[in-house]
């Protein structure tokens, strides 16, 4: 390996690096005594910030100019037997690393507001810039083990940011219920990843297409596959390995309940992505160059159908169980699971324009649901109960944070106007694009969507129609320090920048979309 | 030439968004707003080919076309074009009169005035916008557009059921209009049309087989149903009407059950002839249903608002007969009807405002001989019912003569249903009057008084509205008939 080749490598892990170094630096900054919540928020801020420039630089002058799409000849040449690459830079893995630093830009920003007495603020943000660092990583991986580990860092940083607070039971009970179950959910993911390898004697996925092209899909090759769906099934909340997911949302400090749901929650999506359709292709039946539709038993048709009734029940269920929550966390979280449902659809459905709307999607969650939370977090913070029925007439004592918060819940219920509504809405005409049986999953999810505005009407109502219990005087007072000056700067404008991108990308996506099209489009491209 | 229609957009947004932070000024911004609208409207009108004098030539297309790229990616192309012919430019002119009519009419509204009327232009904004839409997402979003002001504005300023009220709108229409865009969407897929653009998809549906035709027909046929609304998916409407404030319940009658009507000449009858015409039967099934059922309902309400509520139900009732004729005579008669209703169901439902709030109660069983102490009420509650019940020279005679002779036309004995209705209905509306303003005073509270300035000029704005058109229908007469009837199965 040459010094240039070092020094290009260094480059595209530049973004990696830069988090990595931010989240020791806080770290060091608690060893040598700065605890001080601006100083350490600030570096780990600063340090996704920058990384979210570069990447955005990396995939060609952000989204001003033409996508830079890294040439296919050095991403999905199958490498030579032996040699067995780790890592592949994408442009559509970059795009994910790009939404995994908007997340995490968010979280970070809106928790610089959070209470400067409470201790453990570089633990938080030490352990948040972990996190985003797994995240980053997986979103470069064509190694079955290097993303399940990356996986592994991310799921590990975030079983401590939900107890990292050891104040009170609940986020603790949440802490330990998140272990075990993402410990279990692993071990699934990688006794999977072991069959797969004894069948295939590889773990590149690069490499599994092409052997598997040889010799067909034995048992063992099957069973692995199962047991991975499942492994990620559960990183990624689908039904039914979701019901872990509200409990922690729940219990879990709001602002890293945001980033659960918002940021680390797509990181199942992405490895879903990468096993199934990158590389490999095992989902989309038309696509030319396919290895597999000759196959003794095809792989695809099972998958995809399999996928599809996980993302159809995923929705429904998270959709209905939402309509009868009475807490706010638990609500958004149901709401969360539903949504990952719409996610998955794009996987099931496997084309391009499902898999750019999938994507599309998942950036919608991130802005919407993510500060969705976020206003949660700032809103309790002044001494709003958790039930919905607490937020009764808030519209008229906090209409801007109140306003924000409808925009943002509108936007998850896909009114128009809102991202919700273009990522829904390209997901589902990809549905009906696709035809055959995909028009019925665009019902569902139609129906689904549908169902949603409930729940989300429910919310709006408490907060504009109904007086407080007790009429406007019985209201209890805003009683935090922050009662005068709001939530505080940070989350303020944390909020304020997602609820204008959910907006603003509403009204006119094509900047982001296209290249998001182009990056799906190219990423498909790669195991024909 | 000017962008007129992305001149208006940018006046009503700039209207709506400075409204609703003028605080206490608001109703002079949306005064001012409501002028400059009623004023481009004119101009659009001056500048529409066909207009004011028919020379008997169809003007082809659509005038004020503007067409931009919005959202391009390979399997959806999506643009922002915008355009207007004949059927659209009547109901956007009826849309800026009852804006006007509605802001000067709200002029004393005390209860969060900003919110108010800054919510008001919105559902204006929006309703413009559907009528000008000649693509289907941007369609879609300014019909889902007027939907959210609407549920705020009965949620907000209503009556005492208004939550359920408003909860109910929304959910109906939000349901209704999520099945229309399904339909939409599976027009442009299945028919291969090239982009969302209404010539596209114009061209391309003629492709498609009988039956495909006919069922998103009735795919649409539902979505815009809700809205219309046809019996039995009308249930929303009583109770909307009954608990929104004056001003919601004007532009709800006048302009939202509009939306509905000109959806479905727009984007079914036009796009899907064949299916149209296959479905034919179920929308003369629906029309004769909802005639029916809105002028029985209506004749057993007490309460005006309900009342005038059902009659709506039963007008609308009318316009989708006329469309359902399937002729250009009966398009022509749909336009003026819905016209017509807009103009003349906004005078009641002030009326009924003002009813309420001089008398306390709009129970129309328990009011008498009113006249005497409230003589400018009662000349509009007169206008109003005489014009609905179509006395000649009133803007209701042209629009329900022409229905009838559509009907005659094509259906013949069969007009005899709607027009003994027809007869019923007017025979009710004199024997209320007669009850209600002429007779021995009953249920006058101390201290009654007449209209106040404000709701007087709104209301005298539409008795105006009603006079005009009525005496000199070939102003709106010559727009729509100039404009080519697009898809009509036979002759």
């Amino acid at each position: 390996m040459s010094v240039t080749d070092v020094l290009a490598t260094g480059a595209e892990f530049a973004p990696v690096l830069i988090v990595l170094g931010s989240a020791l630096l806080a770290f060091l900054l608690d060893v040598v005594g700065v605890r001080r919540l601006e100083a350490v928020g600030g570096v780990v801020v600063a340090g996704t910030g920058v990384a979210f420039l570069l990447v955005l630089a990396d995939l060609g002058l952000g989204f001003l100019g033409p996508l830079r799409t890294i040439p296919a000849a050095t991403v999905n040449a199958v490498p030579a037997a032996g040699a067995s690459p780790l890592y592949a830079f994408t442009s559509f893995g970059l795009v994910f690393q790009a939404l995994f630093l908007v997340a995490a830009f968010l979280v970070g920003l809106a928790s610089l507001s959070r209470d400067s007495h409470e201790a453990g603020a570089p633990i938080f943000y030490g352990l948040l810039g972990l996190a985003t660092v797994g995240m980053l990583l997986v979103a470069v991986a064509s190694d079955l083990i290097f993303l399940l580990l990356a996986v592994e860092v991310t799921s590990l940083a975030t079983y401590l940011l939900v107890g990292y607070t050891r104040r009170g039971a609940r986020p603790l009970e949440a802490a330990m219920k998140f272990y075990i179950i993402g410990a279990a959910s692993s071990t699934l993911s990688f006794f999977g990843a072991s069959l797969l390898y004894g069948a295939y004697g590889t773990t590149n996925l690069y490499r599994i297409a092409a052997v598997a092209g040889g010799v067909g899909y034995p048992v063992l090759a099957l069973l692995g596959y199962g047991f991975l769906i499942a492994g990620l099934a559960f990183k990624t909340t689908l039904v039914p390995f979701h019901a872990w997911a509200v409990d922690v949302y729940d219990g879990a400090p709001t602002d890293v309940s945001a980033f659960l749901a918002g940021g680390s929650k797509k990181v199942g999506v992405f490895a879903f992505f990468l096993v199934f359709l990158g590389p490999v292709l095992y989902v989309h039946p038309g696509a030319p160059g396919n290895p597999f539709s000759g196959g003794p038993i095809a792989l695809g048709p099972i998958v995809q159908l399999t996928l599809a009734v996980l993302a159809v029940l995923t929705m429904t269920v998270g959709n209905v169980l939402a309509l009868l929550q009475r807490e706010m966390k638990r609500l958004l979280a149901y709401s969360s699971i539903s949504q990952a449902g719409y996610i998955l659809l794009g996987i099931a459905i496997g084309t391009s324009p499902a898999l750019a709307g999938a994507t599309f999607q998942a950036l919608a969650h991130v802005l919407s649901k993510g500060a969705a939370f976020l206003v949660v977090a700032g809103v309790a913070g002044l001494g709003v109960g958790p039930l919905v029925d607490d937020w009764r007439g808030l519209g008229s004592r906090r209409p801007l944070t109140c306003a924000a918060f409808s925009l943002l819940l509108l936007s998850l219920a896909g009114v128009p106007l809102t991202i919700g509504f273009v990522s829904k809405f390209v997901l589902f005409s990809a549905a009906v694009e696709a035809q055959g049986y995909f028009v019925w999953l665009a019902v569902a999810g139609l129906l689904n969507s549908a169902l949603s505005v409930f729940y989300y009407a429910r919310i709006l109502r408490a907060m504009y129609f109904e007086a407080p219990a007790g009429g406007d005087a019985g209201a209890p007072p805003l009683t935090s320090r922050l009662a005068a000056g709001g939530l505080g700067y940070g989350r303020a404008a944390a909020i304020a920048v997602a609820t204008l991108a959910v907006v603003a990308l509403g009204i006119y996506p094509q900047p982001v979309l296209g290249p998001i099209q182009a990056a799906a489009t190219h990423f498909l491209g790669l195991g024909a | 030439m000017l962008p007129l229609i992305s001149i208006v957009l940018a006046t009503l947004a700039a209207g709506t968004a400075a409204t609703f932070v003028a605080g206490t000024r608001a109703r002079y911004v949306a005064l001012g707003v409501s002028a400059a609208f009623l004023a481009e409207v004119g101009l659009m009108f001056a500048a529409y080919p066909g207009w004011p004098g028919y020379n008997g030539a169809l003007v082809p297309g659509f005038a004020e076309q503007e067409s931009h790229a919005w959202l391009h990616l390979p399997w959806l192309q999506i643009n922002y074009t915008v355009g207007v012919d004949g059927i659209s430019l009547v109901l956007i002119l009826l849309t800026a009169v009852l804006q006007l009519a509605t802001v000067v009419y709200s002029w004393e509204e005390r209860e969060r005035p900003a919110a108010y009327f800054g919510l008001m232009l919105l559902t204006c904004f929006g309703s413009f916008g559907v009528f000008a839409a000649l693509d289907i997402l941007l369609f879609f979003l300014f019909w889902e557009a007027v939907l959210v002001p609407m549920f705020f504005l009965i949620g907000g300023w209503g009556g005492p059921r208004r939550r359920y009220a408003a909860l109910k709108f929304f959910v109906y229409t939000h349901v209704a209009s999520i099945v229309m865009l399904v339909g939409l969407l599976a027009i442009v897929f299945y028919s291969g049309a090239t982009s969302f653009d209404f010539s596209a998809v114009y061209a391309s549906a003629r492709g498609l087989g009988v039956l495909p035709q006919s069922f998103l027909f009735l795919a649409l046929l539902f979505g815009f149903g809700v809205k219309f609304p046809v019996v039995p998916f009308h249930t929303w409407l009583p109770d909307a009407h009954v608990e929104a404030p004056t001003g919601g319940s004007v532009l709800l009658a006048g302009i939202l059950l509009k939306l509905g009507g000109y959806g479905l000449i727009r984007w079914a009858v036009e796009v899907l002839p064949q299916g149209f015409a296959h479905d034919r039967p179920i929308l003369f099934a629906v029309a004769f249903l909802s005639i029916a059922w809105g002028s029985i309902v209506s004749l057993a309400q007490r309460d005006m608002k309900r009342l005038v509520a059902f009659s709506s139900i039963n007008h609308m009732g009318i316009v989708l007969l006329a469309i359902a004729v399937g002729s250009s005579l009966g398009l022509l008669a749909a336009v003026l009807l819905m016209f017509a209703h807009g103009i003349v169901s906004g005078l009641l439902f002030m009326s009924a405002g003002t009813v309420h709030h001089t008398f306390g109660t709009r129970d129309l069983g328990a009011l008498g001989g009113i006249t005497p102490t409230t003589p400018v009420l009662s000349t509009m509650i007169m206008a109003g019912s005489l014009a609905s019940l179509g006395l000649p020279a009133l803007i209701g005679f042209p629009a329900e003569f022409t229905a009838l002779l559509a009907t005659w036309e094509r259906l013949g004995y069969w007009v005899l249903l709607p027009l003994g209705i027809l007869v019923v209905t007017a025979a009710f509306y004199l024997w209320m009057m007669q009850r209600v303003l002429f007779g021995p005073p009953r249920g006058i509270p101390p201290g009654a008084h007449d209209v106040s300035f404000s709701e007087g000029a709104g209301m005298g704005l539409l008795v105006a509205a009603t006079v005009l058109f009525g005496i000199l229908p070939s102003l709106l007469v010559n727009v729509i008939v100039s404009s080519p009837v697009k898809g009509f199965p036979g002759p």
